[in-house]
């Protein structure tokens, strides 16, 4: 055998192993489903993780009914189109008929009933952190809300994002489930990073992504380019507002200015509204606890 | 294309005439820029009045029956000038310099116009609010912002 067909002969072997690797480290992940065997979900209890996770804000029609999960809003990123899906209880339509672990492996692992990956515009790397009795309720509620037939759009997505199974690689590289904000914590400040890191998902919108879309977890909530690239999504680490003018914005939409709330975060807002108002204080209790980023 | 020389030529050019465009679309009056300065104007008193209503409701000042009262009239008065007339059709982001008003405002009329009337409403609700005391007026700023960011987001391209 002459060198050069050894080298290519190696090169092929490495090329085989290599995507070999890739196929393997890109299957979804085993789940653990006993974390929810038995256990039963309250629809009240529910409707509080429903807000505070910010369900309807992406799934409910432009301007229709919060409690109607019917999809259809586009959301325009540099690596295309994703168009929310219908997750009402609709049987055909919708996530109807489910079971528990079905619906706790889509939103915490991203990975749905047949086995594909789910884009991160859904934030179940945030939503991994949910407790299972959270989620059994987040479910109760949903399941509670009313079915809707309209078929989900396909999302417009380009080459390789729109392979499904590179998002395999994706999650093992970027999908950190982890708190960012450690250390002792006050019971206070514990609730609002649940909020905050796990059920609103602050991070999404407000942490910067690298050029494959995973979190810069080092400049966390450190403010971003908005997901369409048109506007940008604030810094609110270390931010300067009183605990006043926080608790007046997330009840109100005001500013300390009188500016108000506008975009995707009067969604939020109005989300914030619905919570008990010890949540909204955990909230600002947690953001204290953010660092300013180092310039 | 292939020669890189004949490449940069190409690119040059095209940025020559860009400028030349983008020159002479300064050159060019923006016919909607009254409109767009009435608006903001308008908005901007609007947050000079909520700004006493919400260092009231903050607790920051003491409740002053009199610069309430004044302050929720204002906001009333303004909420009531607001029309189409300020919003003329195609005086959008993108096209008209400084808007931020985005295309559904028009494709969507009824509907803003229909949150107009909410924050109208919102509006003599906090000059009930005002009359009143301090508490009434932190409980009215929740409807009155609701109203205002309503607006805001379906009609307003979020700044950059």
């Amino acid at each position: 055998m002459k060198f050069t067909s050894k080298l290519l002969l190696g090169l092929g072997v490495a090329g085989v192993l290599a995507a070999g690797a890739a196929w393997f480290i890109s299957a979804p992940r085993a789940f653990d489903a006993n974390a929810f065997a038995g256990l039963e979900g309250d629809h009240k209890a529910g409707s509080q993780v429903f807000w505070a996770a910010g369900c309807a804000s992406c799934h409910m029609v432009e301007g229709g009914d919060p409690l109607v999960l019917a999809g259809g809003q586009a959301f325009a990123t540099q690596f295309g189109t994703f168009h929310a899906p219908n997750i009402s209880p609709d049987p055909v339509a919708g996530i109807g008929g489910w079971t528990l672990e079905e619906f706790a492996r889509a939103i915490q692992q991203g990975v749905s009933p047949t086995g594909a990956h789910y884009y991160p515009a859904l934030p179940y790397v945030a939503y991994a952190k949910m407790t299972p009795q959270d989620v059994a309720n987040l479910k109760a509620y949903m399941d509670w809300l009313p079915a809707n037939a309209t078929p989900s759009l396909p999302h417009d997505i380009t080459f390789p994002f729109n392979i499904r199974r590179s998002l395999g690689l994706w999650k093992a590289m970027f999908a950190d489930d982890s708190y960012v904000i450690t250390g002792d914590l006050t019971e206070a400040e514990q609730r609002g990073r649940y909020i905050a890191e796990s059920l609103a998902h602050c991070g999404e919108c407000h942490t910067p992504r690298n050029a494959l879309g995973g979190l810069d977890r080092s400049k966390w909530l450190a403010g971003a380019p908005s997901a369409d690239g048109k506007s940008r999504v604030p810094n609110i680490a270390g931010i300067e507002w009183s605990d006043a003018d926080l608790m007046t914005y997330f009840t109100t939409g005001f500013t300390p200015e009188y500016d108000s709330v506008g975009g995707h975060m009067a969604h939020v807002v109005e989300n914030l509204g619905k919570l008990p108002e010890s949540d909204r204080t955990a909230l600002i209790a947690y953001l204290r606890k953010v660092p300013a980023p180092n310039p | 294309m292939k020669n890189p020389a004949a490449l940069k030529l190409a690119a040059l050019a095209s940025v020559a005439v860009f400028s030349a465009f983008t020159a002479f679309a300064q050159d060019v009056e923006d016919p909607f820029a009254d409109a767009v300065e009435t608006r903001h104007g308008l908005m901007l008193q609007m947050a000079t009045d909520l700004g006493v209503l919400g260092a009231i409701a903050k607790g920051e000042i003491a409740y002053d029956a009199t610069a309430a009262s004044k302050a929720a009239a204002n906001v009333a008065a303004i909420a009531s000038v607001l029309s189409m007339a300020q919003f003329p059709a195609g005086s959008e982001n993108g096209t008209s310099a400084d808007s931020f008003a985005l295309p559904d405002l028009w494709a969507k009329q009824d509907d803003f116009l229909a949150k107009i009337v909410d924050l109208n409403n919102a509006a003599d609700a906090m000059k009930t609010a005002a009359a009143t005391d301090g508490d009434a007026i932190k409980a009215s700023m929740a409807q009155l912002g609701g109203a205002c960011s309503a607006c805001h987001k379906a009609y307003r391209q979020p700044e950059s």
